[in-house]
């Protein structure tokens, strides 16, 4: 039986190490992350000043002891936190305190804004847990995270590689939010899914800027809750924290009121601290809570209440879709990344993740495309796939709470997917069917509905996160089963009381005008209580009947939101915001104004009387020339530079259209590479290149930032590639620069090479035996066409 | 704190008259970028004594070597040193800008080198304020004359960035997430020439797009 200790009445933490150690007489420029090596006694003495003032956990002193910050000191994880735990031992002897091993943040930013990736991440705090456990700590404490990511890493690598209590606290700033932007309900939903033991803040804010933070966490996590603010906010000439131990334990206890139990002190704070705290909070008991569970999942920055209709987008599919299937196999995650945005910004709730298609490997693709997705998409994802290897793969590195797509009713589905949703905390959907198939009518599915939810709960998967999908039959093949799918809808939302799945669009497969049977459809599911349809939110037919629904069923309060999208459409045309716009233009006009939609629809007109080459050709690549021209002369900057180039996408994506109806070879110029060198992580110029090349017709593969020149080299070699761009903002990566063309030039076919960024020069460029200077995008696509025509 | 449009201008190559659709574009990002995020800074005071090879922050192993220190500082007994940054959220909102349309992300990049700007110059006056009857020098950063990159990951340490602002500084002496700025004030009991806002110190001179252009990028 594990010891629950901080579930009776409130526990007391300690307050900080670093505070203490400021007085202590320490040689300038000791490692505080060394001290149990260097100063063991003077560790112990302050574990056993908080011990004595009634802290019942200390923090062994390991914050930063991991393999990235002790780089460099000639020491090793195992040895500093064995010795750093000693230490606290050495302090708690005799008081019956119990030591807890520290974990901090790696100090750098995670994928997708910096390098290290969520495995790096989760290896480096494997290690420090499991030296944790030799070194027989208490429980383990993951600590001033601001980062929802790597909150996750760490947890995982203590709930993976011990059986001890887990403690998790992010620090959060004035606003309600981290650094990285996550928000409170996320962590807690997050956090508690994946089995943390108790949750809740450190550092950062003093206690009464914890005070709405704590309230809010109360409402959204079951939960015991954690305290352990600074002594308010530091001035910052001197570093000096503003509260005394009297005013700082009198504002804890009001913390206590909203809802914390377990409780300390963060920078700033001291052995006096918590024997004031000790004696403020004499006699009071936690307060009553008030969680009330809801069907959520999110983000960090954006959490999901389904507490009316919400949209799942179904976009991400490649079942009967030629393109996404093409995109999968090649690996273009930006195609599947494009269709993630625009759902998002067609106002889909979630988005459906399926990559399964023939000649893929989920289990190293699905991850990969959740990493993408969360690189520039907030909305929740649903990770679907019949595969619970790839499943478990994409949850892993999914940044906050998913839905998993989906278990059914057949026991051995049962037995694979729901122990995976339970250890990643995620939501799920049933299919109402099970190994003898699709049941007829209402009441079988309902039946196994049930089945499903309750071998969920029995898994502990609360009845909140079973969401029961009742499942669509073509009405022109199967007609009798659109009515039992509604009924059986309207059952399991009435007899069970979960959120219902319905994927909608299949009702109308061999039908003509497809969008009015299911908008129909849709429109009666809303009906019997379907509160989360799959669909295209590109569909305006679509998204407008939710908008009535809501506004019908009360959702949409006084409809506001269905009165705002419509106003528009019949008042007067507002003005134009450019006065040219709304007078025809020429195909060359709109590209050069950037008039994206206009291009894209005089392509398709123009395709209708010319070659898809003779297009791109004759009218495109001018155009876009010309938009150099004016670039190059100062009539036109960089962002209109883009718009022309963007405004080319749509022309290339009317061509593209056109080909694959004629069932004709597409157009394709030369492939190239484009990387940002080693250490590099300022990629928008490379960036800004890509878009430029992609629209004058060249494959661009996009290596990334931060790319080592081994890595170049290698890709260069296996696609056979004849040109490579390069790019360094900073003289600090030169070197990596020169490295990566050096690399290159010693390919047996080496490939001719660009080099470009706010540091390099002409010289620069033939110093290091690159082929070509790029000044800026527009030069590198005419290096581009002088190299692969 | 006011983000500077016209700079954000300058930073996207504008010259002279600006357009007005690119103006107003530019106002518009700038209005969304200000409503969405604040800069956070942080910044420490420090006595200033020699030692060899430069100035040394008292109380600390950091020592500013090199002659951009000495003339910045040379008549200063203090300096206070500051960091600001948009923060991560301001690369996740560059993210996502890149995936949906390229020329307003460079339109947001450059309203992001403003407003740091702006951060900084809000910091400035804190501490000026806080200095009655003293002066302050020009501003100036790792990378400013010989002032070396390498510095940087001392002068974050100095304020704890990571904790209080979560700025980083990567292996190649970069700043963490992108927007983000450190910087020396120098403090002293005359006024100050301007000495930094001229391309002499910088060292983009070679590269700058202005200069090439017969412009300058200072006031």
């Amino acid at each position: 039986m594990r010891d629950e200790f901080w579930r009776e009445g409130l526990t007391l933490l300690d307050g900080a190490l670093g505070t203490v150690l400021q007085h202590a007489d320490l040689p300038p420029g000791a490692r505080p992350e060394l001290l149990a090596l260097t100063h063991p006694q003077i560790l112990s003495d302050i574990h056993r000043a908080y011990a004595q003032a009634g802290s019942q956990v200390v923090y062994a002193n390991t914050f930063g002891c991991n393999a990235k910050k002790l780089a460099g000191t000639g020491r090793g994880v195992e040895e500093v936190v064995a010795a750093s735990v000693a230490a606290a031992r050495t302090g708690a002897a005799g008081t019956g305190a119990r030591v807890a091993l520290d974990i901090g943040p790696l100090g750098e930013l995670l994928e997708p804004l910096g390098s290290l990736t969520f495995e790096g991440a989760y290896a480096l705090f494997r290690e420090v847990v499991e030296a944790g456990v030799r070194a027989g700590v208490d429980l383990v404490v993951i600590e001033t995270m601001t980062d929802l990511y790597e909150a996750k890493a760490a947890l995982l690598a203590a709930k993976e590689h011990s059986d001890l209590p887990v403690f998790v606290t992010l620090s959060f700033e004035e606003g309600g939010r981290t650094f990285t932007g996550c928000g409170v309900t996320a962590m807690a939903r997050t956090l508690e899914g994946l089995g943390a033991d108790a949750i809740g803040f450190n550092c950062s804010l003093g206690p009464d800027g914890l005070a709405p933070l704590v309230e809010e966490l109360a409402g959204a996590t079951s939960l015991p809750i954690i305290a352990k603010p600074n002594a308010g906010l530091p001035d910052p000439l001197d570093g000096h924290y503003p509260m005394g131990p009297e005013e700082f334990a009198a504002t804890l206890a009001v913390l206590v009121d909203r809802g914390a139990a377990i409780l300390g002190g963060c920078c700033g704070t001291t052995p006096d601290y918590i024997a004031a705290v000790q004696a403020a909070l004499a006699g009071k008991t936690p307060a009553p809570r008030r969680y009330r569970p809801a069907s959520r999942v999110c983000t960090p920055t954006r959490c999901l209440t389904v507490d009316g209709v919400r949209v799942i987008g179904e976009r991400i599919n490649p079942t009967g879709k030629k393109r996404l299937q093409q995109a999968l196999r090649e690996g273009d995650l930006d195609y599947i990344l494009d269709l993630a945005v625009r759902q998002e910004d067609a106002g889909a709730d979630i988005l459906d993740v399926n990559v399964g298609c023939p000649g893929v490997d989920e289990v190293e693709l699905l991850p990969k495309v959740v990493k993408k997705l969360q690189s520039a998409v907030s909305l929740p994802l649903q990770l679907d796939s019949a595969d619970p290897a790839a499943l478990e793969a994409a949850l892993r590195v999914y940044n906050g709470k998913p839905v998993v797509n989906s278990v059914n009713g057949d026991p051995a589905s049962l037995a694979a997917v729901l122990p995976l949703v339970k250890k990643y905390g995620a939501a799920v959907v049933g299919l109402c069917l099970d190994e003898k198939g699709l049941p007829q009518t209402a009441e079988e599915r309902l039946a196994i509905a049930r089945r499903i939810l309750s071998a969920a709960l029995a898994q502990g998967i609360p009845r909140e996160d079973v969401w029961i999908d009742c499942l669509t039959m073509t009405v022109s093949a199967q007609q009798s089963q659109a009515v039992e799918t509604l009924q059986a809808v309207r059952t399991v939302r009435e007899e069970l009381g979960l959120q219902t799945v319905l994927g909608v669009s299949n009702i109308s497969f061999g039908l003509p005008q497809r969008p009015l049977v299911n908008q129909t459809f849709l429109t009666a599911a809303l009906a019997c209580g379907l509160t989360l349809p799959i669909l295209d939110p590109n569909r305006a037919e679509m998204m407008d009947a939710i908008r009535a629904f809501r506004a019908l069923s009360g959702e949409d309060e006084g409809c506001g939101a269905y009165v705002e999208r419509f106003a528009q459409a019949s008042a007067p045309a507002a003005p134009a915001p450019d006065p040219g716009a709304g007078e025809a233009l020429t195909l060359a006009q709109a590209i050069l104004k950037g008039r994206r939609g206009e291009a894209g629809r005089l392509a398709r007109e123009a395709l209708e009387r010319m070659e898809p080459l003779a297009l791109v050709e004759g009218e495109l690549i001018p155009a876009l020339d010309r938009a150099g021209e004016e670039y190059e002369a100062g009539r036109l900057y960089l962002p209109q530079l883009l718009s022309a180039a963007q405004a080319a996408q749509s022309v290339f994506e009317a061509v593209a259209d056109q080909l694959e109806r004629t069932g004709a070879a597409p157009v394709k110029k030369g492939a190239l590479a484009v990387a940002t060198v080693r250490g590099d992580i300022h990629d928008i110029g490379k960036n800004i290149a890509k878009t430029v090349l992609e629209n004058y017709g060249y494959q661009v593969l996009d290596l990334g930032r931060d790319v080592p020149p081994e890595t170049v080299a290698e890709e260069a070699a296996r696609r056979g590639l004849k040109l490579v761009g390069l790019s360094a903002l900073m003289t600090t990566t030169l070197p990596a620069m020169a490295e990566t063309v050096r690399l290159l030039k010693a390919l047996p076919q080496p490939p001719a090479v660009f080099v470009a960024g706010a540091v390099v020069t002409e010289d620069y460029a033939r110093s290091i035996g690159a082929d070509y200077y790029a000044k800026d995008a527009k030069a590198s696509a005419q290096i581009a066409r002088e190299v692969l025509g | 704190m006011k983000l500077d449009v016209n700079e954000a201008l300058r930073y996207l190559g504008v010259r002279g008259e600006p357009d007005p659709e690119l103006s107003a574009q530019v106002a518009r990002t700038a209005e969304e970028l200000t409503n969405l995020l604040t800069p956070r800074y942080t910044y420490q005071v420090f006595d200033l004594a020699p030692a060899p090879g430069g100035i040394r922050l008292a109380g600390t192993e950091t020592v500013l070597p090199g002659t951009t220190a000495a003339r910045m500082l040379g008549s200063c007994r203090q300096a206070a040193l500051l960091a600001c940054t948009l923060g991560a959220r301001f690369d996740q909102m560059l993210l996502a800008a890149q995936a949906r349309d390229m020329a307003r992300a460079v339109v947001l990049d450059a309203c992001g080198g403003a407003w740091v700007e702006a951060g900084c110059d809000e910091a400035e006056h804190e501490i000026a304020a806080r200095f009655p009857g003293q002066y302050l020098t020009d501003r100036f950063s790792p990378g400013y004359g010989d002032l070396p990159l390498s510095l940087q990951s001392g002068l974050c340490a100095l304020l704890d960035t990571p904790r209080r602002l979560g700025l980083y500084v990567t292996e190649s002496d970069m700043l963490h997430p992108v927007k983000s700025v450190t910087a020396l004030v120098g403090i002293a009991d005359a006024p100050q020439p301007a000495r930094v806002r001229g391309c002499g110190a910088c060292t983009l001179r070679e590269t700058c797009a202005y200069r090439k252009g017969g412009q300058r990028c200072a006031r």
